[in-house]
């Protein structure tokens, strides 16, 4: 049941889309390329189909996992970086206050020759490394920023070295000479080179920021967008896969009914097959009894006065009785070898054809038989049911061989594969016609007249079905007049 | 001899079995011995003495011919009651039928039956087998000493 549907998926699947139409002898409508994965889907066992969307969901999760891990990490990057860039800003507009500071007081001191001026001037300088660096760290990771650092410090180092010249020469020629300095400002042009470059660095890091803020903004919708969509996406997924897995349920459910219910019935059918043949064994029994009771009885009350033909009729009824009775009791057995239960053991070949051949010791009296036995494997089975089995083989092959001044029986192991053991029972007797070996096993089958070889036809009947019980099989090969080989294969292992 | 003087049993619905295995009994003049019951109920008249049986001589069978399929109490039936009731236990039971189901034999023997004969379908054999039977059980045996059997 399930392998049958297993197998046809892989046709379906990759064909149609490249050339249009799959390999076919019958041209059909090419199937549009966004039926394909349903065509696919539905060709699977229900495992494949959850086990599918299971996948489906598993990557769907996957994809909105990775998606917006990302996204929350450039957010958490560009916060940081936008932290970074409020204090670049705050520091430059410190820097920016301090140059403009630094020169004021540098200016006053040149006009006043007032030390006390120099000191926002003195700290400047011994900032201005401090500066350089924090700048440096805080545009790290923008080339253009830091080329705007190197810039700044190198016009700050301009502006710092032309105001500690103005103090040299105040120092060395008093305030005559640095009085145009004072009034121009020492470092006038340095000044706003260095202005210019905060400016330029400002206003960078403020587009930045802008683009950042609107990147994160663009993401965390991403972000939720994509939640939402995928969120309900998995929903449908597992609402079909839980579909999927009810629908499945609910019919294997209503198997298991049907199984149940067809089990009762065989049970009922069973139950009825045992009374009937119990009522087989008693009641058709009695009839037969009376029949040749009173056949006996009537030959008895005449006594010698019969002539020779009303005795050969009295004979002929009590033998048909007879005879009616071993064929219900061939019957039974038959039916018995359907129902009874099997014992699971192993049974020696060996002991039991010996064993057989013992108890047919009676039978062989007068027969010259020449008997070739080989070393016969052992085989899982019912040693009942096995003796039954080879008891008929042999009685038939003793039966069919009498005609022959000396019988031939040849038993055998054929072949023994991994799967299989053969074994074969040969005579040399009356053989038959190959175009009758399939009639062979049926019940109440004969190929040889009543008069010929007497048997009711049920004995090969019961070693097929026996034979079969085992896992095994059965087959004959013969040549009329020249003889017959039965052939049992056994399996090696059982396989119930 | 105090045995000769015990009745056979024999339980047979089947007129035609009955008449058979009076014939064959005939032959060994133990006939005139035979009480015929024709169902389990008949038997169990005979035994307790009531019914029809009310009147007749007291004590128990030499041995019961048991059928096993008979019409309104069974021959398992019937073998139950004799082997449950102490006065009755020492009858000996013969069952005498067409079955020859293994399920018939082993309940048969658990219900304390003394032999389990089937009846043969070849009228000599048949014949051969009640006679023997009606020597073994009916002569050759030596019954129970008397009990107390019927009720009455």
């Amino acid at each position: 049941m399930e392998t049958a549907t297993n197998d046809p998926p892989q046709t379906s699947l990759a064909p149609v889309q490249a050339s249009g139409t799959p390999a076919g002898t019958r041209p059909i409508i090419p199937e549009p390329f966004w039926r394909v994965p349903i065509t696919w889907f539905r060709a699977l066992t229900i495992e494949r189909r959850v086990l599918a969307s299971f996948s489906l969901v598993f990557v769907g999760i996957l994809v909105i996992s990775v998606v917006s891990y990302r996204n929350t990490r450039i957010l958490i990057v560009n916060s940081r970086l936008d932290s970074r860039s409020h204090e670049l800003v705050q520091l430059l507009a410190n820097i920016d206050v301090a140059m403009n500071e630094a020169e004021d007081s540098h200016r006053r001191y040149l006009v006043t020759g007032e030390t006390s001026y120099l000191e926002t001037y003195q700290k400047l300088v011994e900032q201005k490394p401090t500066f350089i660096k924090y700048l440096d760290d805080l545009t790290k990771g923008s080339r253009d920023q830091q080329q705007r650092v190197i810039q700044l410090d190198q016009t700050m180092d301009l502006q710092l070295r032309a105001e500690a010249a103005a103090i040299t020469e105040l120092n060395e020629r008093g305030h005559e000479a640095v009085m145009q300095l004072a009034i121009e400002g020492a470092a006038k042009q340095e000044r706003g080179t260095t202005h210019r470059i905060i400016a330029e660095l400002e206003l960078y890091e403020r587009q930045a920021l802008r683009k950042r803020v609107m990147e994160s903004a663009a993401g965390t919708t991403n972000t939720i967008v994509l939640l939402a969509v995928g969120a309900l996406l998995q929903l449908v997924l597992l609402a079909s896969v839980y579909y999927l897995i009810r629908h499945d349920i609910m019919e294997r459910r209503r198997v298991a009914a049907e199984l149940q219910r067809r089990g009762e019935l065989l049970e009922a059918a069973n139950k009825e097959l045992e009374a009937f043949s119990y009522s087989v064994s008693h009641d058709l029994r009695a009839p037969l009894r009376h029949i040749d009771g009173y056949a006996s009885l009537l030959r008895r009350a005449v006594g010698g006065s019969l002539d020779e033909k009303p005795a050969r009729y009295l004979q002929t009824i009590s033998e048909s009785a007879k005879r009616m009775g071993q064929l219900i009791d061939d019957l039974l057995v038959f039916s018995r070898m359907g129902r009874q239960e099997m014992l699971n053991t192993t049974v020696n070949l060996d002991k039991l054809i010996k064993s057989i051949i013992y108890d047919l010791r009676l039978d062989l009296q007068g027969r010259k038989i020449s008997w070739t036995i080989d070393i016969l494997p052992e085989v899982p089975g019912d040693p009942v049911m096995l003796r039954q089995v080879f008891m008929n083989l042999i009685a038939n092959a003793v039966k069919f061989t009498n005609t022959r001044p000396i019988a031939k029986i040849e038993i055998g192991v054929d072949r023994r594969t991994a799967r299989e053991i053969v074994i074969f029972v040969r005579d040399n007797g009356v053989g038959f016609d190959m175009q009758y070996a399939a009639k062979l096993f049926g019940v109440f089958q004969r190929l040889h007249r009543a008069d010929e070889f007497e048997g009711t036809g049920i004995g090969l009947a019961n070693v097929r079905r026996i034979v079969h019980r085992h896992g095994g099989r059965t087959w004959a090969e013969g040549i009329p007049d020249k003889g017959a080989t039965f052939y049992v294969a056994f399996p090696t292992r059982r396989s119930r | 001899m105090r045995t000769a003087a015990k009745p056979i049993l024999l339980a047979e619905d089947n007129p035609r079995d009955a008449e058979l295995a009076l014939a064959a009994m005939e032959e060994q003049h133990i006939a005139d011995k035979v009480v015929l019951c024709h169902d389990g109920a008949e038997v169990l008249d005979y035994l307790y003495c009531r019914g029809q049986f009310k009147s007749r001589l007291k004590g128990n069978p030499a041995v019961v011919f048991l059928d096993l399929k008979m019409p309104k109490i069974n021959g398992l039936e019937v073998l139950r009651t004799i082997k449950t009731d102490a006065r009755l236990r020492p009858i000996p039971v013969v069952m005498l039928t067409s079955s020859r189901e293994e399920r018939d034999l082993a309940e048969s023997y658990s219900l304390g039956a003394n032999a389990y004969v089937v009846k043969p379908v070849e009228f000599h054999l048949f014949l051969s087998a009640v006679k023997e039977l009606g020597t073994f059980w009916g002569l050759i045996n030596e019954p129970p000493p008397e009990g107390a059997c019927c009720g009455s």
